[in-house]
Protein backbone atom coordinates (compact mmCIF):
# COMPACT_ATOMS: atom_id res chain seq x y z
CA UNK A 1 0.00 0.00 0.00
CA UNK A 2 3.19 2.14 1.29
CA UNK A 3 4.68 1.71 -2.74
CA UNK A 4 1.24 2.46 -4.06
CA UNK A 5 1.08 5.55 -2.55
CA UNK A 6 4.38 6.79 -3.47
CA UNK A 7 3.12 6.54 -6.94
CA UNK A 8 0.44 8.31 -6.54
CA UNK A 9 -2.07 5.60 -5.93
CA UNK A 10 -4.59 5.15 -3.06
CA UNK A 11 -6.26 2.35 -1.73
CA UNK A 12 -9.52 2.66 -0.28
CA UNK A 13 -12.47 0.45 1.20
CA UNK A 14 -14.67 0.55 -1.19
CA UNK A 15 -16.11 -1.97 -3.99
CA UNK A 16 -16.02 -0.81 -7.41
CA UNK A 17 -18.74 -2.30 -10.66
CA UNK A 18 -18.78 -0.72 -13.83
CA UNK A 19 -22.00 0.51 -15.11
CA UNK A 20 -23.03 -0.09 -18.83
CA UNK A 21 -21.88 2.87 -20.58
CA UNK A 22 -18.26 2.46 -19.44
CA UNK A 23 -17.71 4.52 -15.84
CA UNK A 24 -17.47 2.82 -12.47
CA UNK A 25 -18.83 3.59 -9.45
CA UNK A 26 -17.80 3.45 -6.20
CA UNK A 27 -19.43 1.84 -3.52
CA UNK A 28 -18.20 2.64 0.17
CA UNK A 29 -18.79 2.55 3.76
CA UNK A 30 -18.38 0.80 7.15
CA UNK A 31 -18.02 -2.92 7.24
CA UNK A 32 -21.18 -4.75 6.64
CA UNK A 33 -22.97 -2.16 4.95
CA UNK A 34 -23.66 -4.47 1.88
CA UNK A 35 -20.56 -4.02 -0.40
CA UNK A 36 -19.75 -7.50 -1.74
CA UNK A 37 -23.76 -8.39 -1.54
CA UNK A 38 -24.45 -5.37 -3.57
CA UNK A 39 -21.38 -5.98 -5.53
CA UNK A 40 -21.98 -9.46 -6.58
CA UNK A 41 -26.04 -8.72 -7.31
CA UNK A 42 -24.43 -6.19 -9.59
CA UNK A 43 -21.82 -8.49 -10.88
CA UNK A 44 -25.19 -11.01 -11.68
CA UNK A 45 -26.10 -8.58 -13.97
CA UNK A 46 -23.15 -8.51 -16.26
CA UNK A 47 -21.54 -5.69 -13.75
CA UNK A 48 -17.47 -6.05 -14.17
CA UNK A 49 -16.32 -5.61 -11.01
CA UNK A 50 -13.03 -3.89 -9.68
CA UNK A 51 -13.39 -5.13 -6.61
CA UNK A 52 -15.77 -5.86 -3.46
CA UNK A 53 -13.84 -4.52 -0.47
CA UNK A 54 -11.01 -2.50 -1.74
CA UNK A 55 -9.90 -0.42 -4.42
CA UNK A 56 -7.02 1.71 -6.02
CA UNK A 57 -7.84 4.95 -7.11
CA UNK A 58 -5.39 6.74 -9.30
CA UNK A 59 -5.56 10.61 -11.00
CA UNK A 60 -6.49 10.23 -14.50
CA UNK A 61 -7.00 12.52 -17.55
CA UNK A 62 -10.91 12.16 -17.50
CA UNK A 63 -10.85 12.24 -13.64
CA UNK A 64 -10.30 9.88 -11.56
CA UNK A 65 -9.42 6.30 -12.11
CA UNK A 66 -10.30 3.40 -10.45
CA UNK A 67 -8.07 0.24 -10.36
CA UNK A 68 -9.20 -3.04 -9.70
CA UNK A 69 -8.21 -4.96 -6.76
CA UNK A 70 -8.42 -8.48 -7.46
CA UNK A 71 -9.20 -10.67 -4.66
CA UNK A 72 -11.95 -12.99 -4.95
CA UNK A 73 -15.25 -11.96 -4.37
CA UNK A 74 -17.14 -13.06 -1.13
CA UNK A 75 -20.88 -13.12 0.16
CA UNK A 76 -22.64 -14.53 2.67
CA UNK A 77 -24.20 -17.99 2.29
CA UNK A 78 -27.57 -16.53 3.88
CA UNK A 79 -28.10 -14.69 0.35
CA UNK A 80 -29.05 -18.46 -1.06
CA UNK A 81 -32.50 -17.23 -0.89
CA UNK A 82 -31.74 -14.13 -3.39
CA UNK A 83 -28.99 -15.90 -5.38
CA UNK A 84 -30.26 -19.65 -5.86
CA UNK A 85 -26.57 -20.58 -7.11
CA UNK A 86 -24.85 -20.16 -4.16
CA UNK A 87 -26.82 -23.20 -2.77
CA UNK A 88 -24.14 -25.22 -4.79
CA UNK A 89 -21.45 -23.54 -2.84
CA UNK A 90 -22.35 -24.41 0.36
CA UNK A 91 -19.79 -26.86 1.04
CA UNK A 92 -17.39 -24.23 0.35
CA UNK A 93 -18.28 -22.13 3.08
CA UNK A 94 -15.80 -20.70 5.84
CA UNK A 95 -17.83 -21.56 8.90
CA UNK A 96 -15.61 -19.82 11.32
CA UNK A 97 -16.41 -16.58 9.36
CA UNK A 98 -19.18 -15.16 11.46
CA UNK A 99 -20.82 -14.06 8.11
CA UNK A 100 -20.92 -17.71 6.73
CA UNK A 101 -19.38 -16.55 3.38
CA UNK A 102 -18.37 -18.00 0.42
CA UNK A 103 -16.06 -17.34 -2.62
CA UNK A 104 -18.24 -16.48 -5.37
CA UNK A 105 -16.96 -16.18 -9.23
CA UNK A 106 -17.65 -12.38 -11.07
CA UNK A 107 -16.26 -11.17 -14.07
CA UNK A 108 -13.55 -8.43 -13.12
CA UNK A 109 -11.90 -5.52 -15.12
CA UNK A 110 -8.92 -3.65 -14.68
CA UNK A 111 -9.95 -0.06 -14.79
CA UNK A 112 -12.56 2.59 -15.11
CA UNK A 113 -12.66 6.33 -14.69
CA UNK A 114 -15.35 7.21 -12.08
CA UNK A 115 -18.68 8.39 -12.63
CA UNK A 116 -19.99 8.36 -9.05
CA UNK A 117 -19.49 7.15 -5.48
CA UNK A 118 -22.44 5.68 -3.30
CA UNK A 119 -21.72 5.53 0.46
CA UNK A 120 -24.15 2.31 1.42
CA UNK A 121 -26.45 1.98 4.66
CA UNK A 122 -28.18 -0.56 5.86
CA UNK A 123 -31.98 0.10 6.64
CA UNK A 124 -35.68 -0.42 7.12
CA UNK A 125 -36.58 1.12 3.89
CA UNK A 126 -34.84 1.95 0.77
CA UNK A 127 -33.74 5.76 0.10
CA UNK A 128 -31.41 7.02 -2.40
CA UNK A 129 -30.04 10.86 -1.27
CA UNK A 130 -27.62 13.16 -2.65
CA UNK A 131 -24.74 13.29 -0.13
CA UNK A 132 -23.19 16.86 0.07
CA UNK A 133 -19.07 17.02 -0.76
CA UNK A 134 -17.77 17.39 2.77
CA UNK A 135 -19.61 14.19 4.18
CA UNK A 136 -18.78 11.93 1.10
CA UNK A 137 -15.30 13.05 1.67
CA UNK A 138 -15.57 12.54 5.65
CA UNK A 139 -16.72 9.25 4.37
CA UNK A 140 -13.51 8.54 1.87
CA UNK A 141 -11.16 9.80 4.89
CA UNK A 142 -12.73 7.37 7.24
CA UNK A 143 -12.23 4.36 4.46
CA UNK A 144 -9.08 5.18 3.65
CA UNK A 145 -6.40 3.43 6.25
CA UNK A 146 -3.61 4.97 4.68
CA UNK A 147 -4.02 8.35 4.66
CA UNK A 148 -3.27 9.39 8.04
CA UNK A 149 0.68 8.50 7.85
CA UNK A 150 2.69 10.94 8.05
CA UNK A 151 4.99 10.95 5.18
CA UNK A 152 5.12 13.15 1.88
CA UNK A 153 1.91 12.31 0.46
CA UNK A 154 -0.58 12.72 2.79
CA UNK A 155 -1.52 16.38 0.63
CA UNK A 156 -1.49 14.90 -2.45
CA UNK A 157 -3.61 12.07 -1.45
CA UNK A 158 -6.33 14.73 0.47
CA UNK A 159 -6.45 16.37 -2.63
CA UNK A 160 -7.16 13.58 -4.63
CA UNK A 161 -10.02 12.22 -2.82
CA UNK A 162 -11.31 15.99 -2.46
CA UNK A 163 -10.83 16.19 -6.39
CA UNK A 164 -13.23 13.09 -6.67
CA UNK A 165 -15.78 14.51 -4.41
CA UNK A 166 -16.25 17.63 -5.86
CA UNK A 167 -16.22 15.99 -9.64
CA UNK A 168 -18.69 13.16 -10.01
CA UNK A 169 -22.35 13.09 -8.01
CA UNK A 170 -22.23 11.68 -4.80
CA UNK A 171 -24.98 9.57 -2.65
CA UNK A 172 -26.32 7.74 -0.12
CA UNK A 173 -28.30 4.81 -0.20
CA UNK A 174 -29.74 3.26 2.89
CA UNK A 175 -30.96 -0.14 1.37
CA UNK A 176 -33.21 -3.09 2.90
CA UNK A 177 -32.84 -6.78 0.66
CA UNK A 178 -35.46 -5.32 -2.22
CA UNK A 179 -32.32 -3.67 -3.70
CA UNK A 180 -30.50 -6.85 -4.55
CA UNK A 181 -33.10 -7.08 -6.96
CA UNK A 182 -33.20 -3.53 -8.05
CA UNK A 183 -29.69 -1.93 -7.32
CA UNK A 184 -29.01 -1.88 -11.03
CA UNK A 185 -31.59 0.40 -11.46
CA UNK A 186 -31.48 2.57 -8.75
CA UNK A 187 -27.65 3.33 -9.86
CA UNK A 188 -28.54 3.89 -13.43
CA UNK A 189 -31.67 6.56 -11.79
CA UNK A 190 -28.65 8.09 -10.08
CA UNK A 191 -26.05 8.21 -13.28
CA UNK A 192 -25.49 11.74 -14.94
CA UNK B 1 -6.30 39.69 20.85
CA UNK B 2 -4.74 36.33 20.04
CA UNK B 3 -3.05 35.46 16.73
CA UNK B 4 -2.63 31.45 15.73
CA UNK B 5 -1.04 29.39 13.79
CA UNK B 6 -1.68 25.72 11.82
CA UNK B 7 0.47 23.15 13.25
CA UNK B 8 2.68 21.30 10.58
CA UNK B 9 0.95 18.21 10.97
CA UNK B 10 -2.70 19.63 10.05
CA UNK B 11 -3.86 19.50 6.48
CA UNK B 12 -7.19 20.55 5.12
CA UNK B 13 -9.54 20.09 1.98
CA UNK B 14 -11.91 22.84 1.35
CA UNK B 15 -14.85 22.27 -0.55
CA UNK B 16 -18.10 23.61 -1.87
CA UNK B 17 -19.94 22.90 1.17
CA UNK B 18 -17.34 23.00 4.43
CA UNK B 19 -14.32 21.37 4.63
CA UNK B 20 -12.07 17.75 6.06
CA UNK B 21 -9.54 18.34 8.36
CA UNK B 22 -6.65 15.95 9.64
CA UNK B 23 -4.36 15.60 12.21
CA UNK B 24 -1.88 13.55 11.25
CA UNK B 25 -0.07 13.07 14.52
CA UNK B 26 -3.35 12.36 16.56
CA UNK B 27 -5.00 10.34 13.21
CA UNK B 28 -7.78 12.04 13.92
CA UNK B 29 -10.24 13.75 11.19
CA UNK B 30 -12.88 16.48 11.13
CA UNK B 31 -15.57 18.15 9.20
CA UNK B 32 -16.23 21.73 9.31
CA UNK B 33 -19.66 23.14 7.76
CA UNK B 34 -19.50 26.46 5.28
CA UNK B 35 -18.61 28.93 8.20
CA UNK B 36 -16.02 26.93 9.69
CA UNK B 37 -14.51 26.76 6.27
CA UNK B 38 -14.68 30.25 6.22
CA UNK B 39 -13.01 30.58 9.56
CA UNK B 40 -10.44 27.92 8.43
CA UNK B 41 -9.35 30.04 5.63
CA UNK B 42 -8.81 32.92 7.38
CA UNK B 43 -6.66 31.14 9.86
CA UNK B 44 -4.35 29.95 6.30
CA UNK B 45 -4.13 34.07 6.10
CA UNK B 46 -2.79 34.32 10.13
CA UNK B 47 -5.75 36.27 10.78
CA UNK B 48 -6.09 37.17 14.60
CA UNK B 49 -9.67 36.00 16.95
CA UNK B 50 -10.56 39.54 16.16
CA UNK B 51 -10.18 39.71 12.84
CA UNK B 52 -11.82 36.99 12.28
CA UNK B 53 -14.90 37.39 13.65
CA UNK B 54 -15.04 40.99 12.46
CA UNK B 55 -15.04 39.27 9.01
CA UNK B 56 -17.66 36.93 9.97
CA UNK B 57 -19.43 39.97 10.84
CA UNK B 58 -19.33 41.64 7.67
CA UNK B 59 -19.99 38.57 5.68
CA UNK B 60 -22.72 36.88 7.80
CA UNK B 61 -25.97 38.46 9.05
CA UNK B 62 -24.96 37.62 12.86
CA UNK B 63 -24.07 40.18 15.61
CA UNK B 64 -20.68 40.45 16.94
CA UNK B 65 -21.67 38.42 20.43
CA UNK B 66 -22.55 35.76 18.71
CA UNK B 67 -20.07 35.77 15.92
CA UNK B 68 -17.36 35.85 19.04
CA UNK B 69 -18.72 32.91 21.06
CA UNK B 70 -19.01 30.65 17.94
CA UNK B 71 -15.86 31.85 16.51
CA UNK B 72 -13.92 31.26 20.37
CA UNK B 73 -15.78 28.30 20.35
CA UNK B 74 -14.32 27.40 17.39
CA UNK B 75 -10.71 27.80 18.17
CA UNK B 76 -11.10 26.24 21.30
CA UNK B 77 -11.66 23.15 19.65
CA UNK B 78 -9.07 23.21 17.29
CA UNK B 79 -6.33 23.78 20.01
CA UNK B 80 -7.65 21.37 21.98
CA UNK B 81 -7.66 19.13 18.40
CA UNK B 82 -3.98 20.49 17.87
CA UNK B 83 -4.88 21.49 14.62
CA UNK B 84 -3.70 24.96 15.17
CA UNK B 85 -1.64 26.49 18.48
CA UNK B 86 -1.36 30.22 19.36
CA UNK B 87 1.55 32.34 18.50
CA UNK B 88 2.71 35.80 19.70
CA UNK B 89 0.91 38.54 18.35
Amino acid sequence: MLKLREHARYYVHAAGVIAPGGRAWLLTGESGCGKSTLTYALARGGWPVLGDDGVVLERGSQGVTVHGWREPLRVSIELAAWFPELSQRKSLVDWQDERHRVDVYAAFAKRATIGGVIVLERGERDVLCPLPPTAALAMLVRQSAFLLLTDDHAGSHLALLRDLVECVPCFRLVHTSAQLSSVHATILQASP
Amino acid sequence: MTRYRIVPDALSASLSDGAVLLQLYTKRYFSLNETGSRIWSLLEQQATDEEIIDALVREYDVEKPEAARAVNQLLDDLVAERLIETTSV
